[in-house]
């Protein structure tokens, strides 16, 4: 476990987070590695499906930024997506997602300092989780006839 | 097959010292669809540049990653560098290994390694992506101009000058706005209306002008180049293609009592009026909230009887037209407080406590008296008169945070205006600090101080009362160490703060464009754009953006003027097609698009629109949703919403999106598209 | 039930409907929805407390649209579909004849969607205390017990899209299930393709779902399916006041928004 190095997915809107990561980079702060983004031109194109996907492939965790309230650059983009997040956030807890690896947050385009920090914390934190394989394991289990599983609901 | 170049930039040791680039290349050129990899010290230089060109033609790429430093800093170079070597700029994307890697990671195998997925997921991307091109709309080359005042006066007259057509609307009967009110400018102390007044003869007279006074928007729809503004004449009661202007009507017309709005409320008017004697146009209407025509059932009918030309019409309706126009300048002014706004200034109760607006009216030479500096409540001429500088304005406490940047001059120039007519009188200015930032500002001020006596006191009032017909004024001076001080009054002057005008956060909504706390329009960026707003298409100008003076005012409009005549110059305007389309396909289909329309209040630009296909015989097969190119920004909330996947985006496109996270994590996904 | 028969008789004799969808009872006992095309057809209509069924699924059906003017025979969950789908803009007033019996056992029949908005607000459905209940027992849970209680009965899943067949509400044109490019939803009914699906099939439904609970009856694997979607009204209900099939007014949770909505969840 020691050698556990999450692999941390990170979505995060064109405007401001996007542009706040570029921040951290022009002011030379460090941060683990273990990050990946995907650029989106806002947190209202992020689609609930593609947090899934990003489950299904192994990601350990999950960060989805994007602009303070009020700050969007489409005007309410992120207030849609707040919403979404919200309703999504209630079914994967009811389903028994480990929705704790997942960080929303709002990153300005001047908080260069506040993403290296979302960052690390968030790798701190899926460090102690471990690996997340409770839904992407399930790819990996063969596809049960339907017989098998009549009778298993039988059994 | 797509056949994909990838451009590794060592960005000299920025990228290069933390690295490993020649094994990001390497491992790259593995990856399927690649074509070509390669590594290079500046990629950005010509020379990297060629690199990039000569390998689009030798190895016939499909898409390019360039993976250097951030899309935001290079992504318009490289696209431009790509389709000068023939292929769509759109088929160019970045991979950000400078700020978002090898300046953020020590040098490690995995900061090599996070550079080698972060490329993957842009080749992943760019295999998917589409050639795009431009989004071209149509521009209607007629502007409108809402508000007849010094800054709607000269935005109009600039831009028809340039020699596009222009709409005027005005509220009032007449334009010229807050500025044919005032007495005499600062600093030079000229007359405002001979400056103002041919100013808007000209805009009257003007061929590319036309002129609605006493109309109002009422929506405006459409998108930048392609307005369509819906506009309410009022009716005016006279029809002014016969009126001449005589003026009979208006010197037999019984109701004479009704406050003057030019005059600041301290005269009368007529229900059938001109506002002012320099009117544009100088033709009367009826005020049918007071004329008893109207509000007694028909009784009267006076002024139509002395008409010879029969111009009065009472039966005239309000009037809605629709107008194309390509642009926008928000030029509807501002308000100030008044009197009534200060309890510890007597709430408006007392008559000789006036606001600067009205003493404008008093010094000007065509106010209620005649230009005499005379109290309103027995016309005597004060003999020792206070001035209160930022009265509500600079006051939390009051909500009133701002300053409201004219009252230091007017009040400097209403002191000077004061002693230069009533030379033993004494004058008194109560400020915070004085605000004298332009051209010749400060001196003007050192003028009044020094050569018309006027007396400073630094120090705020906090109660003014009223003691044996005196207005008793009692303040401090803190310049005196607090000292207090108190002033028997004959007259009291409030600079009283500039605000929004009242409905301007209605019309701030109609015209879909930001405003702040205080209900003043938003400009779209507060340093490099102060005359747009963040609705393309719509300028500001002068003081219902935040308070201005004249100069500043006059400024902005001739910045507005040139923003939509640079808009104007061009047949058709150019937009990034990074926006969202409504799929189609075959019968019996059409589109996945069920008609839901659940999308369209998600748009926060009212993009989304109802379409209705029809068979050939025009019969309704099918109702969908529809996204206005013109007006799409590309922000993709309606693609994320969509059930069906029937929404989707340039750019940003569901198999692209996809493909980039499947792939991060994910070697079995990858494939060649 | 005469004054049903007659009611339909009526409707159908006048022309404001040349088809109308209703139950019937076989001898056997069995309910079933009937088409009746044909006044004297309309004793066949049955009504009871066992009528469940959700008929408002049959209204997106081109053979029922062929018919233009319909009319239907709806229990309260029925119109509260009727009113939310015309929210959502797939029936028109004038095509639809909407017939129920109220809680005192008279007919009603209804002249346009204002008076079924009425009517359903009047005769609102609790929520049924036992579904309440069954949510409130799994939320209760450790989030491991209902990760295992969930993969346990999804892993069943069959994947037949009974329950997305039975729904009013999934009329799409083409389901994103059905979608290749890309392929959103793994197709074959493994646990996590099957989890995928529900999940996708749930945010679909937040604040829309009437919960007539027909997706949980129809499902030949006896999966719960109607707990997910009543988990999410009851989310969007406290979070954002918004409920389902009681206006005629689109009102929708995810396509609007408020400045103060709860971000206490957000860094």
């Amino acid at each position: 476990m020691s050698n556990f190095e999450p692999k941390i997915i990170a979505f995060v809107c064109n405007w401001c987070t996007y542009a706040g990561a570029d921040l951290a980079g022009t002011s030379r702060i460090k941060y683990a590695p273990n990050v990946r983004i995907v650029r989106f031109p806002c947190t209202g194109r992020i689609d609930f499906m593609l947090l899934l996907k990003a489950l299904q492939t192994g990601a350990d965790g999950i960060i989805v930024s994007g602009c303070h309230p009020a700050d969007c650059h489409y005007t309410a983009g992120n207030y849609h997506a707040r919403r979404r997040w919200i309703i999504f956030k209630s079914l994967l807890d009811f389903v028994g997602f480990d929705t704790g690896r997942i960080t929303f947050s709002w990153v300005s385009a001047a908080e260069g300092a506040k993403w290296a920090q979302i960052v690390n914390e968030t790798v701190d934190k899926i460090r102690d989780l471990g690996p997340y394989t409770d839904y992407s394991n399930l790819n990996k289990l063969g596809v049960g006839t339907i017989t098998e599983v009549l009778n298993a609901r039988t059994a | 097959m797509s056949r994909i170049g990838v451009f590794i930039c060592h960005c000299g040791e920025n990228i290069g010292g933390t690295v490993d680039c020649e094994k990001v290349a390497e491992t790259a050129a593995k990856y399927p669809g690649v074509a070509y990899s390669v590594d290079y010290k500046y990629m950005c230089s010509d020379p990297g540049q060629n690199m990039i060109k000569d390998a689009i033609k030798e190895h016939k790429l499909t898409g390019v990653v360039v993976a250097a430093c951030s899309p935001r800093m290079h992504e318009p170079t490289f696209r431009k560098a790509v389709s000068e070597a023939g292929i769509n700029p759109f088929l160019c994307e970045m991979a950000n290994l400078r700020e978002h890697c090898s300046w953020v990671h020590l040098k490690d195998d995995s900061t090599t390694e996070k550079a080698e997925e972060l490329v993957k997921v842009l080749v992943e991307k760019v295999k998917r992506n589409q050639p795009l091109e431009p989004i071209k709309v149509p521009v209607t080359k007629t502007a409108l101009v809402l508000g007849g005042g010094i800054a709607g006066i000269q935005a109009a007259l600039d831009i028809a000058n340039s020699g596009h057509k222009v709409i005027m609307i005005e509220k009032s009967p007449s334009i010229g706005g807050h500025m044919s009110q005032l007495s005499e400018t600062f600093p030079t102390l000229d007359c405002s209306q001979c400056i103002l007044t041919p100013r808007m003869v000209e805009v009257a007279q003007h061929p590319n002008i036309t002129l609605y006074t006493y109309a109002e928007l009422v929506g405006l729809d459409g998108f930048i180049g392609n307005f369509q503004a819906s506009i309410k004449l009022k009716a005016k009661s006279i029809d002014h293609d016969i009126c001449n202007g005589c003026g009979d009507c208006i010197a037999k017309c019984p109701i004479k009592k009704i406050p003057d709005e030019f005059n600041a409320g301290l005269g009368t008017r007529t229900a059938v009026y001109v506002p002012f004697p320099q009117a544009v146009p100088n033709k009367p209407v009826i005020d049918r909230e007071n004329c008893t025509y109207f509000t007694r059932d028909g009784k009267c009918g006076l002024c139509a009887k002395v008409c010879t030309k029969g111009a009065i019409d009472y039966s005239q309706k309000d009037e809605i037209i629709t107008i194309d126009v390509g642009a926008v300048v928000v030029a509807t002014g501002f308000d100030i407080k008044g009197t009534d706004f200060f309890p510890e200034y007597g709430y408006g109760r007392y008559k000789d406590v006036i606001t600067g607006l009205q003493f404008e009216r008093l010094a000007s030479a065509s106010g209620p008296t005649l230009g005499e500096i005379k109290r309103p409540s027995d016309g005597k001429v004060p003999q020792n008169i206070v001035f209160i500088a930022c009265a509500g304005s600079r006051d939390p406490a009051k909500g009133i945070e701002y300053c409201s940047k004219i009252c230091c001059m007017y009040t400097a120039k209403h002191a000077m205006l004061y002693k230069h007519k009533v030379h033993q009188g004494k004058a008194s200015v109560f400020y915070m600090d004085i605000r004298a930032g332009g051209k010749m500002y400060e001196e003007f001020v050192r003028r009044a101080i020094e050569e018309d006596d006027v007396n400073y006191i630094r120090g705020r009032v906090s109660r003014i009362y009223e003691k044996n017909g005196k207005l008793i004024v009692k303040g401090v001076d803190t310049l005196l160490d607090a000292y207090p001080v108190e002033i028997e009054a004959d007259m009291v002057v409030l600079a009283t703060a500039g605000i929004a005008n009242e409905g301007s956060e209605e019309l701030a909504q109609s015209l879909h464009i930001s405003y702040d706390q205080h209900n003043f329009f938003a400009e779209a960026h507060p340093k490099l754009k102060p005359v747009e707003t963040n609705t393309a298409g719509i300028m500001l100008a002068g003081a219902c953006q935040s308070p201005k003076d004249i100069p500043d005012s006059v400024s902005q409009a001739s910045g507005a003027a040139v923003k939509v005549a640079a808009l104007f110059s061009k047949d058709e305007l150019t937009r990034d097609p990074l926006i969202a389309y409504v799929n189609r396909c075959g019968p019996p289909t059409y589109s996945t698009c069920v008609g839901c329309f659940l999308c369209v209040s998600v748009c926060p630009y009212l993009a989304i629109e109802k379409e209705q296909i029809k068979d050939r015989n025009g019969n309704l097969i099918k109702e969908v949703a529809k996204i206005n190119p013109g007006l799409c920004q590309g922000c993709g909330t309606c693609v994320a919403l969509c059930r069906s996947k029937s929404i989707d985006i340039y750019g940003y496109s569901h198999s692209q999106v996809f493909a980039e996270v499947m792939a991060l994590f994910n070697e079995r996904s990858l494939e060649n598209v | 039930m005469q004054e049903l028969h007659n009611k339909i008789k009526s409707i159908l004799e006048n022309g404001s409907a040349s088809l109308f969808i209703a139950y019937q009872k076989s001898r056997e006992g069995k309910i079933t929805p009937t088409f009746i095309t044909k006044p004297e057809q309309s004793q066949k209509a049955y009504f009871g407390d066992d009528c469940k069924q959700n008929l408002a699924v049959y209204i997106h059906k081109q053979e029922v649209k062929n018919f233009g003017k319909v009319g239907i025979f709806a229990n309260i969950y029925t119109l509260k579909s009727l009113l939310q789908i015309y929210a959502e803009n797939q029936i028109r007033d004038d095509y639809l004849k909407v017939v129920t019996i109220n809680p005192n056992g008279a007919i009603v029949e209804f002249a346009n969607f204002m008076e079924i908005e009425n009517y359903v607000n009047e005769n609102k459905p609790a929520p049924n205390p036992e579904d309440m209940e069954r949510v409130e027992k799994l939320s209760n849970l450790s989030r491991e017990e209902r990760w295992d209680y969930w993969l346990n009965e999804l892993s069943t899943c069959i994947k037949c899209y009974a329950c997305r067949a039975a729904c009013p509400m999934c009329y799409c044109t083409k389901c994103t299930v059905d979608c290749n490019q890309p392929q959103w939803i793994s197709t074959p009914s493994h646990s996590l393709g099957n989890i995928e699906w529900h999940i996708m099939r749930a945010m679909h439904l937040a604040g829309r779902c009437v919960e007539c609970n027909e997706c949980a009856r129809v499902c030949p694997m006896d999966i719960p399916l109607n707990l997910l979607t009543v988990k999410l009204n009851d989310t969007a209900n406290i979070e954002f006041g918004q409920q389902a099939g009681l206006k005629g007014e689109l009102d929708y949770a995810l396509s609007t928004f408020k400045v103060d909505d709860k971000e206490n969840f957000i860094r």
